[in-house]
């Protein structure tokens, strides 16, 4: 298992080296895909909190990397995403978290539409610009392997939450929270962290993956992100971290070949796929490979 | 003197007539709104989208054949019915009957809606494409209280508050409407005193489904269509639904003409884009102090 992630690893890390720039720029999307769909999955699958914030924290960290780009060296305005996307689940956590069912999903997507508005009042009426030109953006190697860092990042944190005393008490919260209360967690604590964590990967990916557009504006606040990311991880199987993986290996291919020609088409599809994954396969795609393996976590909070 | 007050006192007519017809079209979304979410738990984001392709039918019924569109809402309600009892019966009646306790029930169904979005706004945009559509109806002013309104404006308003209204007297009047007022208070005593709550679903899914659709009729008549319209409609009723509390009709009927008048005032103090911040600021703040409801219970 160790060995076969070590060739997976070597071999993306070789991959610009062997193909050309319209494989890397795929591979790269997949990546970045993959890095939310884990992320996102890492909070939203064992606590059960649909979480719709995946777009605003994206854009957090987009946003921030236009603004610090040409001040900061190069995986700075990375690490500064993340603090900023983190901050912001910190401060909407608090009080988000205790919403539970369909208001929390709300709360959330509402989130996105709000910075987005927030940030167009506050360029147009106060620093008195539409958006923001990204003149000097890293080479395109160096974006890859930022991406395909985050990605293996995120992935290893996700694999190491989920064996942790951590990963233990949001399970624990995604059964029964006021039993987890009683049996002596403090659940604000671990709700909020992971959420500000799981914020922290996106707005890392929004950052690494900003400066392939030269321009930005508040559009990049996009409702779709937050959509793709949890059908992603939904089709795959939300409750495993392989389940997400593979969920935007197969969107994310999909996406590409669709996009550009059947926009429509493929948004169209998308919205039938989350239907069939919910009706369908409650477990995602990773449960019809796990067969009757172990009970993952989404199938031992359903039975607890 | 005397005509600053003349000129103030025009302005607060303006914002109050302003508000209570943008209110009674928000009554008419968010009542349907209310009636899957009050009732089933089925937080139906696609709500928008149905309001969407009653506007584009109203349309497109308008285009072919010079149909007007109050005719036309008489075609889309009980298209949107029929529409409506079908979705819940392909996607809902499945998650609402399966035993995964109210919460699993409600994200799952919440999920559904979100894949219902998508799939009906890119239907949409495949058939109609994305750019501005319209046409002119009863586009003429009618002076009033010594300002002008145009007259579709009223009308619209005046059909969508009537539909509201004579919706809220039949849950009041008919043996149906009383089982349905039951199975809001307490949908497991309802089930013991022998009222048929999936038929009641169905109903009233297919019945906000309608509603959605009829007000789909009534703003293809105000505005320009583009297939995105649905979501901001959808958002809006969400806000008076909370305001005015789950399950609630006559708290919807007053949070939509509240939220109508307040963002005709706020429209004329202040640019559009503080509309929006305004109203998701009014939503974050509902929900985290009162999720129950201005008027609601717990």
């Amino acid at each position: 298992m160790i060995a076969a992630a070590a060739v997976l690893l070597a071999g993306l890390a070789a991959a610009p080296l062997a193909v050309g720039s319209y494989h890397r720029a795929l591979i790269l999307a997949i990546l970045a895909d993959v890095a939310l769909a884990v992320a996102w999955a890492s909070f939203s699958g064992p606590t059960r909190y649909l979480s719709l914030a995946t777009g605003a924290f994206f854009g957090a960290g987009a946003y921030a990397t236009a603004m610090l780009v040409g001040r900061l060296a190069w995986p700075l305005p990375v690490v500064a995403g993340a603090a900023v996307a983190a901050t912001m689940a910190l401060a909407v956590g608090a009080l988000a978290l205790r919403l539970r069912g369909p208001y929390f999903a709300v709360f959330t997507f509402g989130l996105a539409e709000l910075a987005k508005h927030t940030l167009i009042w506050f360029e147009t009426g106060i620093t008195g610009t539409v958006g923001r030109l990204i003149l000097t953006p890293p080479g395109p190697n160096a974006i890859y392997y930022t991406v395909l860092a985050l990605a293996a990042l995120a992935v290893g944190g996700a694999l190491l939450l989920r064996r942790s005393r951590w990963g233990y008490a949001l399970v624990a919260i995604g059964a029964d929270e006021e039993r987890a209360a009683t049996l002596g967690i403090d659940t604000t604590r671990v709700k909020v962290g992971a959420f500000a964590l799981s914020a922290a990967w996106m707005g890392a990916v929004g950052a690494a993956m900003a400066p392939r557009w030269t321009y930005l504006d508040p559009q990049v606040f996009n409702p779709v992100v937050s959509f793709q990311t949890v059908i992603m991880a939904l089709v795959g199987g939300a409750g495993t971290v392989i389940g997400p993986v593979v969920g935007a290996v197969f969107l994310g291919l999909a996406g590409e070949i669709l996009l550009v020609k059947f926009r429509y088409l493929y948004l169209l599809g998308l919205g039938l796929a989350l239907i069939v994954a919910v009706l369908a396969l409650p477990q995602g795609l990773a449960g019809i490979f796990a067969g009757r393996r172990a009970p993952d976590a989404v199938t031992a909070t359903r039975d607890a | 003197m005397s005509e600053v007050r003349v000129v103030k006192l025009a302005l607060v007519v303006d914002v109050l007539v302003g508000g209570l017809t943008t209110g009674g079209i928000y009554a008419l979304v968010a009542l349907g709104l209310n009636l899957q979410y009050g009732l089933m738990r089925i937080l139906n984001v696609a709500h928008g989208e149905f309001l969407m392709l009653g506007a584009y039918a109203t349309y497109s019924m308008h285009a072919a054949w010079g149909m007007s569109p109050l005719l036309a809402l008489l075609v889309t309600g009980p298209v949107g019915f029929v529409v409506g009892l079908v979705v819940h019966r392909l996607l809902y009646a499945r998650a609402l009957a399966s035993d995964e306790g109210r919460e699993g029930i409600e994200s799952r169904s919440l999920l559904l809606s979100f894949g219902l979005l998508f799939v009906i706004q890119n239907a949409a945009l495949l058939i109609w494409s994305a750019d501005l559509q319209g046409y002119s109806y009863l586009a003429v002013p009618v002076r009033m209280l010594g300002t002008v309104f145009p007259a579709n404006r009223l009308v619209a308003a005046a059909i969508a508050l009537g539909v509201g209204v004579a919706f809220y007297v039949f849950l009041r009047r008919t043996l149906t409407g009383k089982a349905i007022r039951a199975l809001m208070q307490e949908p497991e005593g309802a089930q013991l005193v022998g009222i048929d709550v999936p038929r009641l679903h169905a109903l009233c899914f297919g019945a906000g489904v309608a509603m959605s659709a009829v007000s789909g009729s009534l703003i293809s008549m105000l505005f320009e269509l583009t297939p995105f319209i649905g979501l901001p409609y959808t958002v809006t009723a969400l806000v008076v639904v909370i305001l005015g509390g789950l399950g609630n009709v006559l708290g919807t009927l007053l949070g939509a003409v509240l939220l109508g008048v307040v963002e005709t005032a706020a429209v004329y103090t202040a640019a559009s884009d503080v509309r929006v911040i305004a109203s998701y600021a009014v939503l974050a703040l509902i929900l985290v102090l009162r999720p129950a409801g201005l008027l609601g219970r717990a």
